[in-house]
């Protein structure tokens, strides 16, 4: 069954139409995404599951309970807010048990326990007297978990909650989030606009433009098979060649000819640039293309290759793990790259 | 209407309702009251411009009217030209934790009873005050000057220690805002730091100046205290005459007739000079 | 450096009136001029002796008091709604509203005036004093309130409410606190101003004076003039005391939300 359940959403702030047409079935415990650019609607998303925007139509509910009418405050849900929201005039612990306040079903005495436990749980052991605002924005965060965790919601909000950290920090909490959805088994939503997080984060992501849900799935399947242009360009790196589709082949500009069907006219071809490989001498492939290196991007352990090729002015990325035995390659350099039709991803225009 | 715009009209709507009963509708009778006349202590409210009439062809209103406006000019003038150094050196050589200090300073002596101000004033430029006796007891003059009290001058010279931190803020507020790399811009780019200052400085600050001009310029048509107490004969306003007509003369159709022309002069002049800074700041 | 001398001798200017004052309310004689005479405390003994001026403060303090009160409760509610909602005709009422802020004081005393006397034909009392000495004080409550607002982050209450409070007991438990500092700021600032306004006091007073209008008839009298130094001296302390006190609120208010002071209010 699923825990939070959005049917046929329509949102108009005026004119402006934010959301349209979106239904999202979310499973108990699964860690969910919605990413996209801003202004794509996430955010205003997020808020409708939380109570904070009303919908024009449609229905969500919230472990099988319609949610019409019912305020923020009485929804099974918690946020972890973008600005933390942590409640400056207050001490850590004081925040942490703030939403305890109205919750007759927790008795009093046990409440000093719970706060110190989910004090524990996100790492912040003995914070308890410390004033907020003398926190770093990566406590802040730990406190606002706590905060929302503490109340063992039905679903747990987070509306960009990373985008305030530096990225040593970042790829720190991203982790630790990970882990600690799998330790309380609570459904996450998460909200963002990097395709990076949510492809390390999540086990479903929706992926959001001008308020449509453009394609949902694991982030595997995102990565792999995105089904418009849209949604591969936002997803990973990617080229796009020209090509033509004609009786089960295509005639990609610059690579060649592929057995791939498709429908007939101009098409886009995508290309992952791991999916390329720069043949070492003597090395070789069933397809290959010649070409030269235009430009070069060393990154440690990967190096992005920008390969001019013939016939066309678009450059193919290819990217190339360092190995010490390998040198990087020098711009002008000839190199022949081998390439397979299966990764290609093609697009009617 | 959504739930934020009713939430939002419900809870101004107090103090908006406030406003409509105590200032719009107040306003609306002095402009009724304008076309009325008044015999004794009755008003006919039957519509007429006998007022304004007599409001504009008696030389004496006339001269109060356009005197007001000069030395509203005057203090206008004085004030922000005065006020823009005192701004400028808070806002870029004062250091950011001393700033609120220093416009706590300035504003202090704004707080002080205004009356024992303006009659400290009087003391101040009188024939036998403060500043003629220090003047002959450095020697600097033999005789007291006597051009400074009961004058415009000395009008000027009140009110523009009156509305001194009404032209600081503003003028604060909007050095405060201009991004300091747009300076060492324009110094990179070539500038000395005078033309910086004309060219970057200046033009950006000009919204802070038009406020401080309008925040000076427009009340001080109103004051009527000031005239009174070191203004003289010479230096009396139009504020003076509104006050004579409403609590000497029971006149109170004439008192609101002028009122209405010098706030509608007030307004005009006002309107032509944003507009003026305006399309000054777009030719720039 | 010619800068700063500058500033410091506009800062002279500014505080020539008000050094003065006690120089003469310390001095022993009835002229208001140079060369001072001996020292004297008996213009502050007179002060106690004075009936009229004490039914006149007791006047004053209780419209400050009410009109600052009120002032401050619609100041809130509008600069809550300025700071929070989207709403049509926002930029239209809040300009009606902040209108007294540079509309000339005589021009809010006349109209009140009419409406009281011509159009009512109510008696004038201190309540008409009260009427419009909130009306100007909204706006300077507003102005101190909507730096406190600013200062808050929208979704602090947001977060109350998600975690179980009701719009009400999110304002109380959450804002309320932070923007403490800044209704006690309105308050003190709008007390100052009714405390010290004359010119819509002097038409609109009834047989009532407030302490301005006494003084201004006080400054009539050659021989009265340094009880009003002496009076001036202990309204500007008075004054001075009450300032810092909203400055000291204002930082208070700052400091609690965690952020950088950027200025005083106004």
């Amino acid at each position: 069954m699923s825990i939070v359940s959005l049917r046929n959403i329509e949102k108009y702030y005026g004119e402006y139409h934010a959301l349209r047409d979106v239904s999202v079935d979310i499973a108990q415990g699964e860690f969910f995404s919605l990413l996209g650019p801003s202004g794509c609607g996430k955010t205003t998303l997020l808020r409708t599951i939380a109570g904070f925007e009303d919908v024009t139509s449609g229905e969500v509910a919230i472990a099988g309970q319609e949610m019409a009418g019912v305020p923020a405050n009485r929804r099974p849900t918690n946020m972890v807010f973008q600005s933390y929201a942590i409640f400056p005039h207050l001490s850590v612990a004081k925040n942490v048990a703030f939403g305890l306040r109205r919750r007759a079903d927790i008795p009093k005495q046990s409440r000093a326990t719970l706060v110190e436990d989910a004090l524990n749980m996100v790492g912040l052991d003995g914070y308890g007297a410390r004033r907020a605002h003398a926190l770093s924005g990566g406590q802040r965060q730990r406190v606002a978990l706590a905060r929302a965790l503490i109340l063992k919601p039905k679903v747990l909000l987070l509306d960009e909650p990373l985008s305030a950290l530096d990225k040593k920090m970042r790829e720190q909490m991203q982790s630790e989030l990970r882990r600690l959805q799998r330790h309380v088994g609570i459904t996450f939503i998460l909200v963002t606009h990097d395709q990076e997080e949510a492809l390390t984060m999540s086990d479903r992501i929706a992926v959001m433009f001008e308020g449509r849900i453009a394609q949902m799935g694991s982030p595997e399947a995102l990565y792999r098979r995105p089904e418009t242009r849209a949604v591969a360009e936002f997803i990973g790196m990617m080229t796009f060649l020209e090509g033509r589709a004609a009786s089960g082949t295509v005639e990609v500009e610059g690579l060649g000819r592929a057995e791939i069907a498709a429908p007939e006219g101009a098409v886009a071809v995508g290309v992952r640039p791991e999916t390329l490989t720069l043949l070492a001498p003597g090395e070789t492939a069933a397809r290959e293309t010649a070409g030269t290196v235009a430009d070069r991007a060393y990154y440690g352990d990967m190096t992005y290759y920008d390969i001019a090729l013939p016939g066309t002015d678009t450059r193919l990325t290819v990217s190339m793990k360092n190995r010490l035995s390998r040198a990087v390659l020098e711009p002008g350099t000839e190199v022949r790259l081998g390439w397979e039709p299966d990764a290609l991803l093609v697009y009617a225009t | 209407m959504d739930t934020e715009a009713r939430r939002g009209l419900l809870l101004i709507s107090p103090t908006a309702l406030y406003a409509v009963a105590l200032l719009a509708m107040p306003l609306a009778a002095v402009l009724a009251i304008s076309f009325a006349t008044q015999d004794f202590l009755t008003i006919d409210w039957t519509p007429t411009l006998a007022n304004y009439a007599e409001a504009t062809g008696e030389p004496l209103y006339r001269q109060l009217l356009l005197r007001s406006v000069l030395i509203a000019g005057a203090v206008t003038l004085v004030t922000v030209l005065l006020a823009f150094p005192v701004a400028y050196y808070v806002s870029f050589y004062v250091a950011p934790s001393r700033k609120s200090l220093w416009l706590f300073l300035i504003t202090i002596p704004f707080w002080t009873s205004y009356l024992i101000r303006v009659f400290l004033w009087k003391v101040i430029l009188g024939f036998n005050g403060v500043f003629n006796t220090s003047l002959q007891g450095l020697g600097i003059v033999e005789e007291p000057l006597s051009f400074l009290l009961y004058n415009a001058n000395a009008v000027v010279i009140t009110l523009a220690h009156a509305f001194a931190p009404f032209a600081i803020l503003p003028i604060f507020v909007s050095l405060e805002r201009i991004d300091r790399s747009l300076l060492e811009a324009a110094r990179d780019l070539g500038e000395t730091y005078l033309t910086t200052f004309f060219r970057v400085t200046l033009p950006l600050a000009m919204p802070g100046v038009t406020a401080a001009v309008l925040i000076v310029f427009i009340p001080t048509i109103g004051d009527y205290v000031t005239p009174r107490l070191v203004g003289g004969p010479d230096g009396l306003m139009i504020a003076n005459m509104i006050q004579t007509q409403f609590l000497r003369l029971n006149n109170a159709p004439l008192g609101a007739t002028l009122a209405v022309l010098s706030m509608l002069t007030v307004g005009l002049i006002s309107i032509a000079f944003v507009l003026l800074t305006r399309r000054w700041g777009r030719t720039q | 450096m010619t800068l700063r001398a500058y500033v410091i001798a506009y800062l002279l200017f500014l505080y020539a009136p008000i050094a003065l004052l006690p120089l003469f309310a310390f001095n022993d004689s009835t002229i208001i001029a140079f060369p001072l005479d001996a020292f004297t405390t008996r213009w502050f003994a007179e002060l106690w002796t004075v009936e009229a001026l004490h039914a006149a403060l007791w006047n004053s303090l209780l419209i400050a008091v009410v009109s600052t009160v009120l002032a401050t409760l619609l100041g809130l509610a509008a600069a809550r709604a300025a700071a929070k909602y989207r709403f049509p005709g926002k930029r239209g009422l809040m300009g009606m509203i902040m209108l007294p802020l540079i509309l000339p004081e005589i021009i809010v005393a006349v109209s009140l005036l009419v409406v009281v006397i011509q159009v009512l034909g109510w008696p004038l009392s201190r309540w008409t004093i009260v009427a419009a000495h909130t009306l100007i004080c909204i706006p300077f409550s507003i102005a101190i309130l909507n730096g406190a607002f600013q200062n808050l982050d929208a979704s602090l209450e947001e977060a109350a409410v998600d975690l179980g409070e009701n719009r009400w007991s999110a304002f109380r438990l959450v804002t309320v606190p932070l923007i403490a500092p800044g209704i006690v700021a309105s308050l003190l600032v709008g007390f100052t101003i009714s405390l010290d306004e004359f010119i819509i006091a002097f038409f609109l007073s009834g047989a009532e004076p407030t302490l301005p209008v006494y003084i201004w008839g006080l400054l009539r009298f050659p021989a009265r003039l340094p009880v009003v130094m002496a009076l001036g001296t202990l309204l500007v302390l008075a004054s001075i005391l009450l300032l810092v006190l909203a400055e000291i609120m204002r930082r208070r208010g700052v400091a609690r939300a965690g952020l950088k002071d950027k200025g005083g209010f106004l």
